[in-house]
């Protein structure tokens, strides 16, 4: 086994990681590191790694318990990403190391350059071991990051196949975009039982919610945008939980929605001429809400949507007794993430009197309230902060099937934003 | 069964109709395919006793803990009624320092503590006085009508047990202690639940003195019994692993089990609670409680259905087949030592008679060892040896069931004499997990055997943060799910088993007390319990 010196960046992204994650105190060993490698010569080191590590390979023998014995290695998936380039690479060893915690797994991050000379593959293995915040054994996983070139490149579930631990779930990461209907694409998804993605990288964001709909039938998926959403959905249904405000549910006659979009400066999205006005990947999320809580009260799609000013839109909906007004307005502000809901406001006409179930957020809280028939207010106050992408990572591996509750969002949410691109009436 | 809120939920669970509690038009539609399923329903809980230790200690933290893993809804109130001289603000102080310093997520969330705190007030009354609790069901009248709370009312009795009656009493006669239908007015008005902690009596007698005058006032599904110990994560997985694999239990029985052997075993010595240790000792303190529910977890059928009556009457014919001692069988059966000075973990011990607020002469044991005997058709001659004790040499909580050896000593004439029986060892803690010990070959040209483990750890697969026991047991209890509690025919049961034990050792005929040194797996004579049928304890 050939211990490297890690590059100074490598070092730095560790550093990094030592920084951020702090409830889970991880450290990176570069194991192995190789240009111009072969599968075999990497399966080989992988299988050798953890009964031969080096003493003292990162430093002080951290690789061993006080009770002498090696860290326990644990996996329980297979995690195979695709990424564009090294940098995109480095920040997703950043989110795979607060994953390893939960998720213990042999990550394997793909770097295709099909475009690029030079040596068909080259590989660098790296150890994590994550101590638990409460204390406790260590978890160690191992993380493979293989640079693909040339023809290779085009063949890459071949290159990963040799690699995976066998009999163990494996689940497809793909960041960004999603080059769906591209061979390469469909070869690894086929290859995993689960593909995961985020909803809100998708440049045509109709086309995308349309093809994720028919890849279901193949895959499971995740998508982080609908993990963004679950707090906000449980919030909705508490509101619902007591039997005295369910009464509410079914005459609801508005919701209203607002999303954080970045403060003008920064903002381009509007500009882009290939979407209706103001409907841009940020709107992904309003339209899964919608689209979510459309299809649990069935309601059903009345008129096409309204464009207003300011990006904001508007689509009238048929419930069960009352007709419902979807309103999604962009909200500029860098409080929260671009793309994530700030506010949801339901409204509803009861027997006895109107009833408003408000969810605002305020930073890293969100104020819960609840105004109906003339009682006394409920408020409260509730945490709110935006997942990290690893938090909501883990969350989608820890699902075992999204089931028919996103598969029904998304097809709502994909009619709804169609409906944008037909004449308004 | 409670399921962790991260564990994926199953079709069953989903399937699960709605609590009867729940009188809603329909179940909530957006609930679905949520990740949260058990979330608590509106309710007041009232802590009797809540200038304690335990409410500063542990319910407060888990209640801040559940609130903030989403599990309390917003008209959760919380009502702490004692006798202190306290304003609502104070007590929420009380309660928020609690947070600050035992909480697992800590310190508190300004806001989110602000928020919540609102819902907080205290009661203060003298436990005896009516007046106290006719004030009480006034206000807890009001906090219903302000708060939504539905009528639905959870009493923790944070208080020693021998309050409880005095409690449990004036409750009934305020007419806070009727659930649902029964209460005055009619019509359903909402759950009244009572929770009450640990020791369940002392002996068979006045364990059913105390369920008779609970049982007086409350009906038993209305009374959650809570121990702790039920309420952590592997003592909830002994079910799953054992009935959610196929692979352990066609073997779970006589025919491949040679015997099982259960330690709970405890570094500390009596840590401030002399008086009260003195007039227990370990059969009581551990063996009562821990130590026969984790083997009826253990030992027991598979329930017909996952709910907590299933559960418990296949936990109670275990302990119905325990057969008590006869008295002269006691000396034979059972060993009780008693720690004299020595070192655990590094530090000198000294010895138990010479701790505070223990007698000089005391014969109070701090470590028994049992053999005991589950006869059913499953069980039937497999020894299960139960050994408990303070100032051993490190903690631990260990089932450990050792395989009869293969029939046929097979490698003898390679020279290689009958290899070590199979043992799986489930850790309830402190490392969560479970060992199987197997023999392989070692590698060469010879024919040699030796015993590898293969060690399975939590911690490895799972690094997470599991709730803390209180967290699970108390939305287990406003959820209304009585598994993880003990009922009273359960406490009962176990009391009939160890009465005789306890009877024979006070009339001095069953056996000496003996002495062991702190920081040893306890006296010689436990060893000879196991030597005389040709077995030995596990090291743990």
């Amino acid at each position: 086994m050939t211990g490297v010196s890690p590059p100074a960046h490598h070092e730095q992204a560790v550093h990094r990681r030592l920084m951020r994650f702090g409830e889970a105190e991880s450290l990176a060993t570069p194991m192995w590191e190789e240009d111009d490698t072969t599968i075999r010569a990497i399966a080989g080191h992988l299988s050798s790694l953890w009964d031969a590590l080096p003493a003292g390979a990162d430093g002080d023998g951290a690789l061993v318990t006080e009770k002498g014995l090696p860290h326990a290695r644990a996996s329980v998936l297979n995690l195979i990403v695709t990424v564009v380039d090294a940098a995109a690479a480095d920040r997703v060893v950043h989110s795979l190391t607060g994953l390893g915690v939960r998720h213990p797994s042999r990550a394997i991050v793909l770097v295709p350059e099909p475009g690029s000379g030079g040596a068909p593959l080259d590989a660098r293995i790296s150890t994590h071991c994550n101590a638990p915040s409460g204390g406790g054994d260590r978890v160690c996983y191992e993380e493979v990051v293989l640079t693909v070139r040339g023809e290779a490149a085009a063949h890459l579930n071949g290159v990963v196949a040799p690699l995976l631990i066998h009999d163990l779930p494996t689940h497809v990461w793909w960041p960004g975009d999603p080059p769906f209907g591209d061979p390469v694409f469909d070869q690894l998804v086929d290859m995993g039982d689960r593909l995961i993605i985020d909803s809100a990288d998708f440049s045509d964001l109709l086309a995308g919610l349309r093809r994720l709909t028919t890849l279901r039938r193949r895959s499971g998926i995740g998508d982080l945008s609908w993990e963004r959403l679950g707090w906000w959905q449980e919030l909705t249904a508490q509101f619902f939980d007591a039997p005295r405000f369910r009464r509410y549910l079914p005459n609801l006659s508005r919701l209203r929605m607002r999303y954080a979009v970045a403060p003008a400066a920064s903002n381009r999205h509007d500009e882009d001429e290939e979407v209706a006005p103001g409907i841009v990947a940020p709107l992904v999320q309003p339209l899964l809400y919608a689209g979510w809580i459309a299809t649990r009260l069935a309601w059903r799609r009345h008129a096409t949507m309204v464009p207003l000013a300011d990006g904001a839109f508007s689509l009238r909906l048929e419930g069960k007794h009352e007709m419902v007004d979807l309103e999604v307005a962009p909200v500029e502000t860098d409080e929260a993430r671009p793309g994530d809901l700030v506010s949801v406001r339901l409204r509803s006409l009861g027997e006895t009197g109107a009833a408003e179930f408000i969810i605002d957020r305020e930073g890293d809280d969100a104020v819960v309230a609840t105004n109906a028939d003339g009682m006394t207010a409920l408020l409260r106050r509730v945490r709110m902060e935006s997942p990290r992408e690893h938090e909501l990572l883990s969350a989608q591996l820890t699902t075992n099937t999204a089931g028919s509750v996103y598969e029904d969002a998304l097809r709502a949410a994909a009619i709804l934003l169609a409906s944008s691109r037909e004449p308004s009436t | 069964m409670a399921t962790s809120p991260d564990t994926t939920a199953t079709v069953e669970e989903e399937a699960r109709p709605a609590a009867p509690s729940d009188r809603g038009p329909r179940p909530n539609p957006l609930r679905e395919g949520l990740r949260l399923e058990r979330m608590a329903e509106p309710c007041t809980m009232v802590i009797c006793g809540a200038t304690g230790d335990l409410t500063e200690r542990k319910l407060g933290p888990a209640l801040y803990n559940t609130l903030l893993g989403g599990f309390l809804p917003p008209e959760f109130t919380v009502v702490g009624f004692a006798r202190r001289d306290l304003d609502d603000e104070a007590f929420r102080d009380h309660l928020l320092n609690g947070i600050n310093r035992f909480s697992r997520n800590r310190p508190a969330n300004p806001a989110i503590w602000e928020s919540f705190a609102r819902g907080i007030e205290y009661h203060r009354g003298e436990f005896d006085d009516p007046a106290a609790y006719a004030e009480l069901a006034r206000r807890l009248d009001r906090i219903d009508r302000d708060r939504g709370t539905a009528g639905n009312r959870l009493f923790y009795l944070a208080v020693p047990p021998s309050l409880y009656p005095e409690i449990v009493n004036q409750l009934d006669r305020a007419g806070l202690a009727a659930s649902g239908q029964r209460r005055r007015g009619g019509g359903n008005r909402g759950w009244t639940r009572v929770i009450v902690e640990k020791p369940f009596g002392s002996d068979v007698a006045s364990a059913r003195t105390l369920n008779h005058e609970i049982a007086a006032v409350f009906d038993e599904d209305q009374v959650f019994r809570i121990d702790h110990y039920l309420g952590k994560e592997t003592v909830q997985n002994l079910s799953v692993f054992r009935f959610g694999n196929g692979l352990f239990e066609p073997i779970w029985n006589r025919r491949y089990i040679d015997s099982v052997q259960i330690t709970v075993a405890e570094t500390v010595g009596v840590e401030g609670r002399g008086e009260f240790y003195d007039a227990t000792g370990a059969l009581r303190d551990i063996v009562q409680g821990h130590a026969l529910q984790l083997m009826a977890m253990f030992a027991m059928d598979p329930p017909v259905e996952f709910h907590a009556e299933d559960l418990r009457d296949e936990k109670l014919k275990v302990l119905r087949a325990v057969k008590p001692m006869a008295s002269k069988d006691v000396a034979g059966n059972t060993v009780r030592g008693q720690y004299v000075s020595g070192w655990v973990e590094g530090e000198k011990v000294s010895s138990y008679r010479d701790e505070a607020e223990i007698a000089p002469d005391s014969q109070t044991e701090t470590f028994v060892a049992l053999k005991l005997g589950i006869d059913s058709w499953r069980w039937a001659g497999v020894p299960f040896y139960l050994r408990s004790g303070k100032a051993l040499p490190s903690r631990v909580t260990e089932i450990a069931v050792t395989f009869k050896q293969a029939p046929l000593a097979l490698f003898a004439r390679a020279g290689v004499p009958q290899i070590d029986a199979n043992v799986l060892a489930i850790r309830v803690q402190p490392d969560e997990g479970i060992l199987l010990r197997f023999g392989a070959k070692v590698p060469g040209q010879g024919l040699h055997i030796r015993t590898v483990n293969m060690d399975f750890r939590y911690g490895s697969s799972f690094a997470v943060d599991s709730p803390d026991a209180y967290e699970t047991l108390l939305l287990d209890a406003m959820v209304g799910d009585a598994s993880l509690f003990t009922r009273d025919d359960e406490v009962e049961r176990a009391w009939e088993i160890l009465d005789p034990i306890l009877n024979t050792w006070g009339s001095g005929n069953g056996g000496p007390l003996h002495f062991y040194g702190a920081g040893t797996w306890g006296p010689p004579a436990a060893d000879e319990l196991l030597e005389r049928d040709g077995r030995a304890w596990r090291k743990p």
